[in-house]
């Protein structure tokens, strides 16, 4: 979880700068006469069965909006079928949205044309795909040469380029060899170095390690944290792994029939559940790997403010719960050399059992202001709107961006969120 | 027409009726059963019964032969002929010419080092080997002069071929409109025999090589252009889509990724064109190809096996010898580059280029262009008394098992004489409702159609004897092919060590052109129907072997493992298990082994087997070129009837969907 501590400080002040891509009610409805599914709000609102049987059409992607923000790794996760795919796709037009808009960097993507895709696709996104794509006939060092070979580089140049980023993937040696003599995890590190040699703005992933053994599927999410943290590059990860998707992303949108269900930090998705599908999906999660100390914390008595270990808020639980099991007393969590709170044994395995509720989330959102009256405030009756108004911070990047995040307004609105804890247990 | 009711009226029936009936078979032959009561008294009483109606034959010969005669005037006068046809004929002409002096000029040293080096830089060092002694036994044979004639032809013709194919290969394989339209013709032109395609380009060229090589490229050019649609549209689409998604444009997609990821289906098309194009150029002596094939044919006009068999060797070694090197391209690709070797990519092209020019300059300056006479052997005449001595002592009389011609006249008058009877005698409605009858149960009701359609032509052409006499022919041949095929596939689908010991007999026999199949069995057998059918026989034997053997080997592996896990038997095996699993390979075999017997049945009338394929060589030899139309138009047809009647793909295909 180192990434997500030092992503998300790039997340803080990238968040001055303008996102870049901002997708606004994309559609993509495929069969015949698609055009008209987005536009009739009768058809809109049918599902995926009765919108088939009607029309005969299939709506992949509906109404979907978010931001890319520079810099992070926004993961798009869902099950098979659910259109992240060809989300992914519409991106770089490589399947034509039925409707919508998609900016790069303010710039609009739709109305761009055959050239300007072009230069698109040549220099500002990269894709790496689940099926590696490679030219089997090339070697290796000229599969990673490709995409500047088109682009008109000249031999010697792409040629030395490209060996710089083979290395960069860790296939020294491996230069000459044709994709049919390497594993998988190799070939999609060659996918990998493809579309890193073209030095592109943003980097696509479409489900890259799906294909891979698991333990070759570990090594290769720690090659993306280690280039993410070295480069800083934005990157669009889609996945159908739910640990994949907490170990990778700084935010997440979880998408189910074409539409974004639920879309904010790790923390966020485990911690407060949209609805009861994205409860059901994270149910399994540890979810003291992934909830931080600054959801787990309440205000701090007077005698716990000057002693106990202390621990930084972006810390997961399980550092906490190492913490208080070693020293047997109440974590502080410093921010700066301020105490904002303190984390014990009941707040503790209150995460870990899942009956913490929305608590942790009404009481961030007074973090700032040091509230002691959040706590009065009670866990089960916080006003999720007013908190989501009031945060700056972790929960402000769910909702922060305002109406283009549908899925997230959703979330915020509902009352899914607080959690009555005979529920879980039930 | 009665055809076309018989089959256009079930069509739209099948639904009620096939509610009706539960047995889609029995169904099937109820309808037809139906139609055919109401149909055939009224057929009856309009026309009489047995041979086909004179009535309803057109009689083509006339405006045939009045076309092929204002041709014949106009050839020289005819802008037609002066601005397009002329020009083709003259290119084709100065090609072959050009190619063949190049070959002359190169002498015999420098052919064989070009063969050599060519293999050696396609294929490695032992095909190389093989193709500078079967290069030489060539010469050795007396053979050099004819080999060079045939081997101008085949490159001009191979070339044209290639590039005719691509074309027709790249439009079909971006466009999908252009594939639909250009997919049934090619599948439709594999299926004719190579004599239809003889006679049109003879109408319009006249007898000699400029009609002898476009009918090769129109022969050899549909598996070129097929296989290259098939690869174009195969390519990988996760590759197509990567490619791109890094930007790239039309041409540089085509360029970098999708040809380069068809090179396998081109190089199979480049074999298959090549093998075709040795085929056709053997067989297109008939039109004044010259070569080879023209010493083969003229000696098997006056039944000169040894001669036969002196220009037959060489066709075949040259068969092996381009089909080994072609496929073995084909499978390097596959394979790994070997690291670090020397000789890599345009070096080593450019080392056996230079090594070419140096030995055929050395031969030059040594004064040795031409073939050396002494160095040549005369097989013809040992052959000949070895023949001489066959006919003397296995033709007949032989104790017990009698003699080859025995057997040939005993198969004629037991087996193809009642068959041809039995069919000639059969009202003409019957053979087109069995002919439907059959189409349908194995088909669905389009083949049916077409089949019956074809069939209606041919005695609307006026030659339905002779053509139910080829295709009685076809029967006993077909017959006899399946029973030893699917007997022999199958024991070699049961035992490796005789799959093992077949495969490489298998491959020799597949790469033979036709024509050569016809040289043993006139020695064994003598002339007529009965050698035309052993020929056909043994020329479709392998592809059947081949197919049911693969058909059988590659049933499910768990469901044999289930059936054997029940304990049973080999026999319930094969019978339970393999056999039904593996119909659409046996249903495969079957349309193989029909269009491979008409093929070769046809030409059998240039041995005495008569009936169409007579037709067309008599039109050749008499320049009656409407008599020979008429036959090339019943091969045609009765070519796409046998193909529909045993096409089973289209049922399975909806099976799946």
């Amino acid at each position: 979880m180192s990434t997500n501590t030092t992503a998300n400080a790039e997340v803080t002040d990238a968040q001055a700068g303008s996102p870049v891509f901002s997708v606004n009610n994309l559609w993509k409805v495929f069969g015949p006469k698609a055009d008209r599914v987005p536009g009739d709000a009768e058809l809109a609102a049918l599902s995926a069965a009765e919108l088939r049987a009607r029309t005969g059409c299939t709506a992949a992607v509906r109404d979907v909006s978010f931001d890319v923000r520079r810099g992070e790794v926004f993961v798009v996760m869902g099950l098979s079928g659910s259109g992240k795919s060809t989300l992914v796709r519409c991106l770089t037009r490589l399947i034509e949205p039925t409707s919508g808009g998609i900016s790069i960097d303010g710039e609009d993507v739709l109305g761009m044309d055959k050239g300007r895709l072009r230069e698109l696709r040549r220099h500002r996104a990269a894709m790496v795909f689940q099926h590696f794509g490679l030219l089997p006939h090339r070697t290796v060092l000229d599969n990673v040469a490709y995409g500047l070979e088109i682009q008109g580089v000249g031999r010697a140049e792409r040629r030395a380029k490209a060996a710089e980023v083979v290395a960069k993937v860790g296939l020294d040696g491996l230069e000459q060899r044709r994709p049919g003599q390497l594993s998988g995890g190799q070939q999609q590190r060659v996918g990998l170095a493809r579309a890193l040699a073209v030095d592109p703005e943003v980097l696509l992933f479409d489900e890259p390690f799906s294909a891979l053994d698991p333990l070759i599927r570990r090594d290769m999410q720690e090659e993306v944290i280690r280039l993410h943290r070295e480069e800083g590059r934005t990157m669009v990860f889609i996945t159908h792994d739910l640990s994949e998707a907490l170990r990778l992303g700084d935010r997440i949108a979880l998408m189910r029939d074409g539409r974004i269900v639920q879309l904010g930090t790790p923390e966020e998705i485990v911690g407060s559940p949209a609805d009861g599908y994205v409860r059901e999906f994270v149910r399994d999660v540890p979810r003291e790997q992934v909830m931080t100390v600054r959801r787990a914390m309440r205000p701090a008595d007077a005698d716990e403010e000057g002693r106990g270990p202390a621990i930084a808020p972006g810390a997961t639980v399980s550092e906490a719960i190492e913490a208080v099991a070693r020293t047997g007393f109440a974590v502080r969590v410093m921010d700066e050399g301020r105490c904002l709170g303190v984390v014990d044994h009941a707040r503790l395995l209150g995460v870990v059992a899942g009956t913490d509720g929305s608590a942790g989330e009404g009481f961030s959102g007074e973090a700032d202001v040091a509230g002691a009256d959040a706590s009065g405030s009670g866990s089960d009756s916080a006003d999720a709107s007013a908190s989501a108004s009031a945060s700056v911070s972790v929960s402000g990047s769910g909702s922060g961006s305002g109406s283009a995040v549908a899925g997230a307004d959703a979330g915020a609105d509902a009352p899914a969120p607080v959690t009555p804890p005979g529920e879980e247990v039930a | 027409m009665a055809a076309a009711s018989t089959a256009t009226a079930p069509a739209a029936d099948t639904p009620r009726f096939g509610a009706l009936l539960r047995n889609r078979v029995l169904g099937k032959l109820l309808l037809l059963a139906v139609v055919a009561a109401v149909l055939v008294p009224i057929v009856n009483a309009r026309w009489a019964s047995g041979s086909w109606p004179h009535a309803l034959t057109v009689d083509l010969t006339g405006p045939l032969g009045k076309t092929s005669d204002w041709i014949i005037d106009n050839r020289d006068s005819h802008p037609l002929f002066l601005y397009f046809f002329g020009h083709i004929s003259n290119a084709v002409v100065v090609s072959v010419r050009g190619v063949y002096l190049v070959l002359l000029a190169a002498g015999w040293a420098g052919v064989t080092a070009a063969a050599g080096l060519i293999a050696w830089r396609v294929a490695g060092l032992k095909l190389a080997a093989s193709a500078v002694v079967a290069i030489l036994v060539c010469g050795w044979f007396g053979m050099w002069v004819p080999t060079m004639q045939t081997l101008a032809l085949m490159i001009v013709a191979v070339l044209a071929s290639v590039v005719l194919g691509m074309l027709l290969g790249l439009a079909a394989g971006l466009s999908d409109r252009t594939y639909r339209a250009l997919r049934p013709v090619l599948d439709t032109m594999q299926v004719f025999p190579a004599y239809a395609y003889l006679l049109p380009v003879v109408l319009v060229f006249g007898i000699g090589v400029p009609a002898a090589v476009l009918a090769t490229v129109v022969y050899a050019a549909p598996p070129m252009a097929r296989l290259t649609a098939l690869g174009l549209r195969g390519a990988d689409g996760g590759v197509m889509e990567a490619v791109a998604s890094l930007g790239a444009t039309a041409r540089q997609r085509l360029l970098t990724a999708r040809l380069p990821l068809a090179r396998k289906q081109l190089l199979l098309g480049l074999n298959q064109t090549i093998m075709m194009a040795l085929s056709m150029a053997v067989i297109a002596s008939v039109i004044g190809a010259g070569g080879l094939g023209d010493r083969v044919y003229q000696a098997l006009a006056s039944v000169d096996v040894g001669a036969a068999l002196a220009a037959g060797i060489p066709i075949v070694l040259l068969a092996v010898i381009l089909d080994r090197t072609t496929a073995a391209a084909g499978e390097r690709l596959g394979a790994a580059e070997p690291d670090g070797r020397r000789l890599h990519g345009p070096y080593g092209w450019g080392v056996a280029a230079v090594l070419t020019v140096v030995v055929a300059l050395v031969a030059r300056l040594a004064g040795r262009i031409d073939w050396p006479d002494t160095w040549t052997v005369n097989i013809a005449d040992p052959v000949n008394s070895a023949v001489d001595w066959m006919t003397d002592h296995l033709y007949s009389g032989v104790p017990y098992i009698g003699g080859t011609a025995d057997w040939a006249g005993h198969f004629t008058t037991w087996v193809l004489d009642p068959l041809r009877d039995g069919l000639q005698w059969l009202p003409w409605w019957s053979v087109l409702l069995i002919v439907a009858a059959l189409a349908w149960l194995i088909g669905t009701w389009r083949t049916a159609v077409t089949a019956v359609l074809a069939m209606a032509a041919i005695g609307v052409l006026g030659v339905w004897k002779p053509s139910l006499d080829t295709l009685s022919q076809v029967l006993a041949a077909v017959a006899v092919t399946l029973v030893v095929g699917f007997a022999v596939g199958i024991a070699a689908a049961r035992s490796g060590r005789l799959e093992r010991l077949l495969r490489p007999v298998l491959d020799v026999f597949q790469t033979m052109p036709q024509f050569v199949y016809l040289i043993p069995v006139v020695a064994l057998f003598g002339v007529g129907r009965a050698p035309a059918v052993a020929a056909a026989v043994v020329y479709a034997l392998p592809a059947v072997i081949r197919i049911t053997t693969q058909g059988l080997r590659e049933v499910d592996g768990a469901a044999m493992e289930s059936a054997r896990s029940m304990g049973a038997t080999s026999g319930q095996q094969l019978r339970q298990v393999q056999l039904p699993l593996a119909r659409p390979a046996l249903l495969l075999a079957v349309n193989q082994g029909v269009v491979l017997v008409l093929a070769v049945v046809i030409i059998g009338g240039l041995v005495g087997g008569g009936a169409l394929g007579y037709e067309v060589v008599f039109g050749l030899a008499q320049g009656d070129l409407a008599t020979g139309l008429v036959g090339g138009a019943a091969i045609v047809c009765l070519g796409l009837m046998l193909d529909r009647v045993t096409q089973p793909t289209e049922r399975r295909a909806k099976k799946g969907a």
